[in-house]
């Protein structure tokens, strides 16, 4: 079983509640480690204008690029859910080996901390959270509904196969277990 | 390791919102904030409420009493013992009452708790009153325009439905209304997100492309700040002109719509307010407005969504005065997905509480209402009244300066003159959480604890259908006490009898027990239950909406106003012969705005929004909220290019009130000869009085509307490459 994540771009307003909720739950401080991320795009000219939001975790792609790239096997796939997740302690750390699991991200989701040789950090879909059948905290954070979780397969046949948004490439090397919907239709 | 627990909390800031946080508790410390999840509708947490746990304990909250050993603003300070700082303070109260009499003391508080039941600014209402009097100010930041607008045309302010009711409407046009960032009631995002997946259009009327504007609406027209009523009255010139007004709804629950009708035709002052009359003042098209009239009276019921912004400008009530009788003329009221366009209060649930003074006689409930404000100052003259006293026309000479609740110099117009204003004083005693641009100023600094750390109840916003036990989550950190043990102490000083006779629990049995007679929707839970199970939602059958006695009997049921009918014209007004607040709506050219003689210096217009990140001044100190977004001005490619701007340059924003220097946003979602700034972000003025916090009211000017209605979208700037 594969669980992921399905993100509704027509509704995202951009409010960063997700990313705060996130960090609160998981205890992560401010500063650049990130598990989920708010990113935005604008684009057209005045007054005829265009602006989404795109608001990306970890994947927990079915083939991980991180994980193949860590030199000591500190990241690992479950089989039982298909959730990516870091061992901390076997993880060498960033200022010793160079980050490889965050180049060879296409989405650079690895994060680090501002503290020296930071151990790898990543969603790891609030496993926490999971145990009491609960989803994680930036979805239930969500206060218009653009994020949902559970197993891949119960939300393609819910919310289909989308693969497009603006400001997300679907990468075919990884496969990640997202379902996007876009704001704006391809013309 | 104790198990961890969960206590149902909410927010008690000024956001718009009245949402569930469940603080979870282990070893008397907060681990994490969470939300509702259970019953729908959900009262899901903004991202300032779930960074609530980093305001309790951010490294820089106030922790034990201090006195000033700087100078003024300087921000230098020393511990001392709370019996030093209350003494000091008891002392000072006693030597300014007698020396100048007690309204030479001025009370500053504002909205950082607001809607609470018990822990508010009215802790030092009731002592000050007690102790003798004091100076008070009137007036908002926020609302003035509309509650002034929606009094005078409707007879009261409760004329909002429930937000679920914007499911039913056809149109929703939202004016200068963007909850995706101001909350404006929990929900209300969902619901406009639903309405829109329904079908339903959504237009957005706004001088930016907001972030509700981006997610909600199918249209965005641009408009030039302070130009909302032209617009609107032009749409009245299209609806008359077409014969589209609902004639039947006029002539049986309105009054005055023929004397409105002579002004819009022209037939008053020959200037017959056509589209094209209104093109050249908002800078939309004719065309535009034309079809947005049509669409208003065609697709009904439509809902006119709109909140304080574009009525605070230099004629805001008159903004929302033209809103209501829009509104009014095309009978998009007393039936589900209408909106008769006033203040907003729902009636549903329970009521604003009695007398604050802030909105005298509505508030019931609360530690009772003080006697000596009389004589107050409008907050937008608050630093001009300190600097010129009696011989500027103001009630006193203000010797000593009580602040609480509330960044006054931040968020009142006008920072440098309120930092010269607040030098001036010979005390000034602040409650606060935090060490403030205005507890900067503070003779003794006296640290007050968060709502987590005390127990109080409050409804929503604009009253609606729940109300929240706010239980305390842990003990008070630090040696910080709440506004109403800091008052007890000081009483026992100050030799008041009576201040409190009553617990934190006794006094919130009282409140709740007082709170069932103006309550709209009876009975209330008993206070065990509420307090046990912290969120109440009542459930309603359909949305609940105003005015409904009145459409359906109206001469059973007449509207509160003189006439009881819906005053298009006010006698009222007329009475008080002021060309200024006219008998019905009109456009008056504001001060500052695009054809003022001083756009030659000045050529832009400065808008101060909401962000997403703040409520007002509060949570800017928070770095997990900080890092989400840098504190910047708006400026349009068009306006960014002609100055060499690049998106992320360092800009000055600057008039003759001061000069804030902070990177460029350089965007598209602004209208160009419009520049925004975010207010709430703390003034820091270096050696040479340029800010470099970013404080939007160093720009703002410190006057208000005819009616009350704070300026802070209408000032003039230039921004130059710093």
């Amino acid at each position: 079983m594969q669980m992921g994540f399905y993100f509704d771009q027509s509704r995202c307003t951009g409010c960063y509640t997700c990313c705060v909720a996130c960090k609160d739950w998981n205890d992560i401080p401010a500063g650049p480690a990130h598990w989920r991320r708010v990113t935005s795009r604008e684009w057209g000219t005045y007054p005829e204008v265009y602006l989404t939001y795109l608001s990306l975790s970890c994947s927990h792609c079915e083939n991980p690029a991180c994980a193949a790239a860590c030199p000591v096997s500190a990241i690992a796939k479950r089989k039982e859910n298909g959730i990516v997740v870091v061992d901390r302690e076997a993880c060498l750390g960033g200022d010793i080996c160079g980050m490889p699991c965050k180049q060879a991200c296409p989405y650079s989701v690895p994060q680090f901390g501002s503290e020296e040789n930071p151990k790898m950090q990543v969603c790891h879909f609030c496993l926490d959270r999971l145990k009491e059948n609960k989803k994680p905290a930036c979805v239930d954070s969500c206060p218009v509904r653009a994020l949902e979780a559970g197993p891949l397969d119960e939300l393609k046949e819910k919310y289909g196969d989308g693969k497009e948004a603006e400001g997300f490439i679907y990468s075919l090397k990884t496969r990640p277990s997202v379902i996007v919907k876009p704001r704006y239709e391809k013309a | 390791m104790s198990e961890e627990k969960v206590v149902i909390s909410s927010c008690p800031h000024d956001c718009g919102g009245r949402c569930v946080l469940k603080v979870h508790v282990r070893d008397g410390v907060i681990t994490r904030i969470d939300t509702d999840d259970g019953e729908e509708p959900q009262l899901r947490a903004c991202v300032r409420g779930r960074a609530y746990r980093q305001r309790v304990y951010a490294p820089d909250r106030l922790k034990y009493p201090m006195k000033r050993t700087g100078e003024r603003g300087e921000g230098k300070f020393e511990r001392i013992t709370w019996d030093e700082a209350l003494d000091t303070v008891d002392s000072e109260l006693k030597r300014v009452k007698e020396a100048y009499g007690p309204t030479a003391i001025f009370y500053l508080p504002y909205s950082g708790n607001t809607g609470t039941f018990l822990h508010s600014q009215l802790a030092v209402f009731r002592l000050l009153t007690m102790f003798g009097g004091f100076t008070p100010h009137w007036g908002s930041a926020s609302f003035w325009g509309s509650l002034f607008s929606s009094q005078v045309t409707y007879g009261t302010i409760t004329t909002g439905h429930t937000r679920d009711d914007l499911l039913n409407s056809r149109l929703i046009i939202m004016w200068g209304w963007n909850p995706a960032e101001t909350v404006l009631i929990t929900g209300t995002s969902f619901y406009l997100t639903q309405a829109k997946e329904k079908g339903i259009k959504i237009v957005s009327v706004d001088p930016r492309f907001t972030d509700s504007a981006a997610a909600f609406a199918s249209q965005w027209i641009p408009i030039r700040p302070g130009t909302d009523t032209a617009m609107l009255i032009a749409m009245a010139y299209v609806i008359i002109k077409e014969n589209l007004q609902d004639q039947k709804f006029i002539d049986r629950y309105t009054v005055g719509f023929n004397r409105f009708g002579e002004y819009v035709l022209g037939e008053e002052d020959g200037v017959p307010k056509t589209p094209v009359w209104a093109e050249k003042i908002t800078g939309v098209p004719a065309e535009t407005i034309e079809t947005l009239a049509r669409e208003y009276t065609t697709l009904k019921p439509a809902a006119l969504m709109c909140t304080g912004a574009p009525g605070r400008t230099a004629f805001g009530e008159q903004f929302h005065r033209a809103l209501s009788t829009l509104a009014a003329m095309t009978g998009n009221m007393g039936m589900h997905g209408g909106e008769p366009a006033g203040f907003g209060f729902q009636p549903v649930g329970l009521q604003a509480l009695s007398g604050t003074g802030l909105i005298s006689g509505l508030i019931t409930g609360n530690l009772p209402e003080g006697t000596a404000q009389k004589k107050g100052v409008h907050i937008t003259k608050v630093w001009d009244a300190i600097l010129r006293g009696k011989a500027g026309g103001y009630p006193d000479d203000f010797k000593l300066a009580y602040i609480t609740n509330g960044n006054a110099l931040n968020q009142f117009p006008n920072s440098n003159k309120g930092a010269e204003a607040l030098r001036k004083l010979e005390f000034i005693v602040v409650h606060e959480q935090f060490l403030t641009p205005t507890a900067r100023f503070a003779d003794i600094l006296l640290p007050v604890n968060t709502h987590l750390e005390r127990n109080d109840i409050i409804r929503p916003w604009f009253s609606g259908p729940w109300y929240i036990y706010m239980n305390k989550a842990i003990e008070s950190l630090y040696e910080s006490k709440s506004d109403l043990e800091i008052c007890i102490e000081l009483a026992k000083r100050l030799g008041i009898e009576g201040y409190s006779d009553k617990s934190e629990d006794e006094w919130l049995r009282a409140f709740w027990k007082s709170a069932e007679e103006t309550s709209s929707t009876k009975p209330l839970l008993d206070y065990e239950t509420l307090k046990k199970k912290g969120v109440h939602k009542i459930t309603l059958t359909e949305p609940v909406i105003p005015f409904r006695e009145q459409i359906e009997n109206p001469e059973k049921h007449p509207f509160p106003t003189p006439s009881g009918k819906i005053e298009i014209y006010s006698e009222r007004l007329a009475s008080m012969n002021n060309t200024k607040l006219p008998p019905i709506p009109k456009y008056l050219e504001p001060w500052e705005g695009r054809s003022d003689p001083l756009t030659k210096k000045y050529p832009l217009q400065l808008i101060t929004t909401h962000f997403k990140r703040r409520i007002h001044s509060q949570f800017d100190n928070i770095l997990l909220l900080k890092e989400l977004e840098p504190q910047e001005v708006w400026i349009s490619s068009t306006d960014a290019l002609k100055r060499g701007i690049r998106h992320g340059d360092m800009v000055r924003i600057f008039n003759d009130r001061g000069e804030v220097v902070i990177p460029a946003r350089v965007t598209e979602r602004i209208m160009p000869g419009v520049v925004s700034i975010y207010q709430g972000a703390w003034f820091n003025p270096d050696k040479n009085g340029v800010d470099r916090g970013g404080c939007a009211n160093v720009l703002t000017k410190d006057d208000h509307s005819p009616a009350g209605a704070f300026c802070s979208n209408n000032a003039l700037a230039q921004v130059e490459k710093a």
